[in-house]
């Protein structure tokens, strides 16, 4: 049935002043459903339409006419009227269906101009009527929309300078959307601070027929501030290619822009350079520090590869670690535990502290990176360390000093002292001595005394010339040849206690040295390792020279008494100090040849097993 | 006045130990005198002695710088062989250091009674006898 609703059929029915129906035309017949016999000639006027329909025609014709009384035919009142009326009526069909269709009235008059019946001609209007229900329903979800947007839209007819908004962008101008606007009305509401900026974007956005996106603030008539941004497009004449029309939204984005502007400032407020970077690596935004640190303007970062702030070297490392943040992001430090930099504008590198965080956002995770500048703590790093390194070699040498100082104070408490508090002794014992012969003891001992105290001083005024010369002659010298000067003096003492002494140079054959040093040195320690020989065994004496963590040594390896280092260690090197009940034992040899060796920087160590026997190494100055 | 105790000397120093020996005998007070040249000589001496009152020592002038077993080492020896002794003996350290730590490290050994800095004057050596005997009179009441 509905294909026979042809929209474009049209059905004329005429009917007389008697109400009856008089031409049925195809369409009618078409459109109604009835045949034209079925109906010509029989008296049925309303007989397609619904009362209700009816009566709101009624009252409208007779509050048209005035008309008090309901007793009228509005038919006729139309024809006395020589009125006509077009409206919507609803028609019901013979199968009861129904359709729309747009109904006009009008009276029929005979040829002497009387009024003889009406005739009604009726179209379908079903889908017109379907059309326009879909555009009021879009029009209410737009504006629903839009509200929800907080947007609105605007058309502006740059001819007539006609505006034209959306009910929402009433809604946020708060004007009454009565208002009769044109543009003037819109530029009265930008604040008075942005006036300029909106009439020059306006003004080039027709003169280059481009739409300028707009961002700007209103001031509404009660005092209220507002942001609002504006996106269009220009409308061109066809035909001479001018503008004719402006059209766009026009977004209420206070709240956004607040939001913004309080990012924007906690992220300026931030004491930390900051970058904001997408998953790309690409440079989102920046802050003032950041610009500062790095020397670049914002617009010349923003859309470029973080990369440009990172040096060569590091930089094919960092894509691959970008790649493992955003796949686990939180909140953490950047190479934490090794030293970062950056590079400024000028290529100049910077060290650096990086704090990375996740930043969820409409456009997807971004990363804030907060960057630190180091120099200073760098500098002042560099600076302690440098200044404990000075301080490490003078706490060096003050506990030399300290040591050799205390090494003084022992000797002149121990070794001094001594032969002093006993020829105090010994002259209360000679005053009162009664016979010669007590007095003879005393001389006696008088003269040990005054011999050990001689000798005592000699090692001392030896020792101090030796810590205190300050330019000792140095001259390349070999081992081998000093070694066999030492054997030839000490000749008599090898051969009486046979012993056995082998050597090996071959890793380091010479050294520059002092040469009485040197000699005093290899005398010492042979004369010693000879001395303290054991009864038991043939001595043997093994002397080498290696080089061990880079120090050039000497070692003395004797198969001798050897020393226990636990009770002997500490006092072995010192002056006059004697371990062994030794005749000879005399304790100048170490520490003489200690203050020599380190007179010239070196140091003496000793390794030792009672009964098995000793090695002495020279350490010489690295 | 009873000579019913005997002085030991331990000191490496053959002129000290002569003039001390000297010193103490004009006093008239011991009974006698006995001297080692070091820390373990007088050790060895008194482990074979342990309980032999007549030969043990009553007063010890310990020296610091003896070779073989210093002062100090002697005294560590000797606190551990302490209770085994049966008899109670007075030590004092004597030396010719004016070495602060060496005072120091002396004054923390509580069997030591005294540091002495030598050379020792023979009034010293009355006010060491004096003050033994006071105690042994107090022990024996």
């Amino acid at each position: 049935m509905k294909a026979n609703l042809n929209p474009e059929t049209i059905a004329i029915i005429a009917i007389n002043n008697d109400d009856i129906i008089y031409q049925f035309n195809d369409g009618a017949e078409e459109l109604l459903g009835y045949s034209a016999s079925e109906l010509i000639g029989q008296k049925k006027t309303n007989f397609f339409i619904l009362d209700e329909e009816y009566e709101k025609f009624k009252k409208d014709i007779a509050s048209k006419y005035k008309i008090k009384t309901s007793h009228f035919n509005p038919y006729t009142i139309l024809a006395q009227n020589d009125d006509y009326d077009a409206r919507e009526w609803t028609v019901v069909k013979k199968d009861g269906t129904r359709f729309i269709a747009h109904s006009t009235l009008i009276p029929l008059k005979s040829d002497k101009g009387e009024n003889v019946g009406f005739m009604r001609i009726l179209k379908n209007i079903t889908n017109q009527k379907n059309i326009e229900n879909d555009l009021l329903r879009k029009n209410q979800v737009l504006n629903a929309a839009e509200k929800i947007t907080m947007m609105g839209n605007w058309q502006w007819d740059t001819v007539i300078n006609k505006v034209e908004w959306s009910s929402n962008l009433f809604n946020i101008f708060e004007v009454n959307p009565k208002e009769k606007l044109n543009f003037e009305t819109y530029f009265s509401f930008v604040h008075p601070e942005d006036k300029d900026i909106v009439s020059a974007s306006f003004d080039k956005s027709i003169e280059d027929k481009k739409f300028y996106d707009l961002l700007h603030r209103i001031k509404l008539k009660n005092g209220k501030i507002k942001t609002i941004q504006l996106l269009g497009e220009v409308v061109l004449d066809e035909n001479t290619g001018e503008v004719i029309e402006l059209i766009g939204t026009c977004q209420d984005v206070t709240e956004q822009r607040m939001a913004e502007i309080k990012f924007r400032g906690l992220l300026e407020s931030a004491p930390d350079a900051m970058v904001i970077v997408n998953e790309l690596g690409v440079i989102q935004l920046i802050n003032k520090q950041a610009e500062k640190l790095f020397g670049y303007a914002s617009k010349e970062l923003i859309n470029k590869p973080v990369e440009l702030l990172i040096p060569n070297r590091f930089k094919s490392k960092h894509s691959s670690h970008r790649g493992l943040f955003f796949n686990a992001p939180k909140t953490r430090k950047m190479g934490e535990g090794r030293e970062l930099f950056g590079v400024n504008k000028f290529g100049k590198e910077i060290p650096i502290q990086i704090s990375l965080s996740p930043l969820k956002t409409e456009e997807g995770l971004l990363v804030s990176a907060a960057i630190r500048d180091i120099t200073v703590q760098k500098k002042a790093e560099n600076k302690i360390l440098e200044a404990n390194e000075r301080l490490e070699v003078l706490a060096n040498k003050l506990t030399a000093q300290n040591t050799q100082l205390a090494d003084f104070a022992q000797i002149t408490s121990h070794n001094l002292r001594a032969p002093v508090s006993n020829l105090n002794s010994l002259l209360g014992f000679y005053n009162i001595a009664e016979t010669e012969e007590e007095k003879i003891i005393a001389f006696q001992k008088f003269e040990i005394v005054i011999h050990h105290l001689t000798e005592t001083l000699n090692t001392l005024i030896e020792a101090l010339k030796t810590k205190n010369r300050t330019s000792i002659p140095i001259e390349k010298l070999d081992f081998k040849e000093v070694l066999d000067k030492t054997i030839q003096i000490l000749s008599g003492q090898i051969i009486s206690t046979n012993t056995k002494i082998s050597s090996n140079f071959e890793d380091v054959s010479n050294i520059n040295y002092n040469k009485s040093y040197l000699e005093s040195i290899f005398l010492n320690l042979l004369s010693n390792a000879i001395k303290y020989k054991s009864e038991d065994r043939t001595p043997e004496i093994y002397i080498y020279s290696v080089i061990e963590d880079g120090v050039i040594k000497l070692k003395f390896k004797d198969n001798g008494l050897g020393i226990d280092l636990k009770r002997h260690g500490h006092k072995l090197f010192g002056l006059n100090k004697v371990f062994h009940r030794h005749p000879d034992a005399n304790g100048v040899g170490l520490f003489m040849t200690k203050v020599q060796i380190e007179s010239l920087g070196g140091t003496i160590s000793v390794e030792s097993e009672v009964n098995v026997g000793s090695t002495f190494s020279v350490n010489f100055k690295e | 006045m009873n000579k019913n105790f005997n002085f030991c000397i331990v000191d490496d120093d053959d002129i000290y130990q002569f003039t001390i020996k000297k010193t103490i005998q004009a006093l008239n007070y011991s009974k006698s005198i006995i001297a080692f040249s070091d820390g373990e000589e007088a050790l060895h001496f008194m482990l074979d002695n342990l309980t032999n009152e007549e030969e043990l020592p009553d007063i010890i002038l310990l020296d610091i710088n003896m070779p073989i077993m210093d002062g100090f080492q002697f005294m560590e020896e000797f606190i551990k062989i302490k209770p085994k002794l049966s008899k109670k003996i007075t030590i004092y350290m004597a030396s010719s250091s004016v070495d602060e730590t060496d005072i120091k490290k002396a004054h923390e050994i509580s069997e030591i009674s005294d540091y002495i800095i030598k050379p020792i004057k023979q009034g010293k050596i009355k006010s060491i006898i004096e003050i033994f005997l006071k105690e042994k009179n107090t022990e024996t009441k």
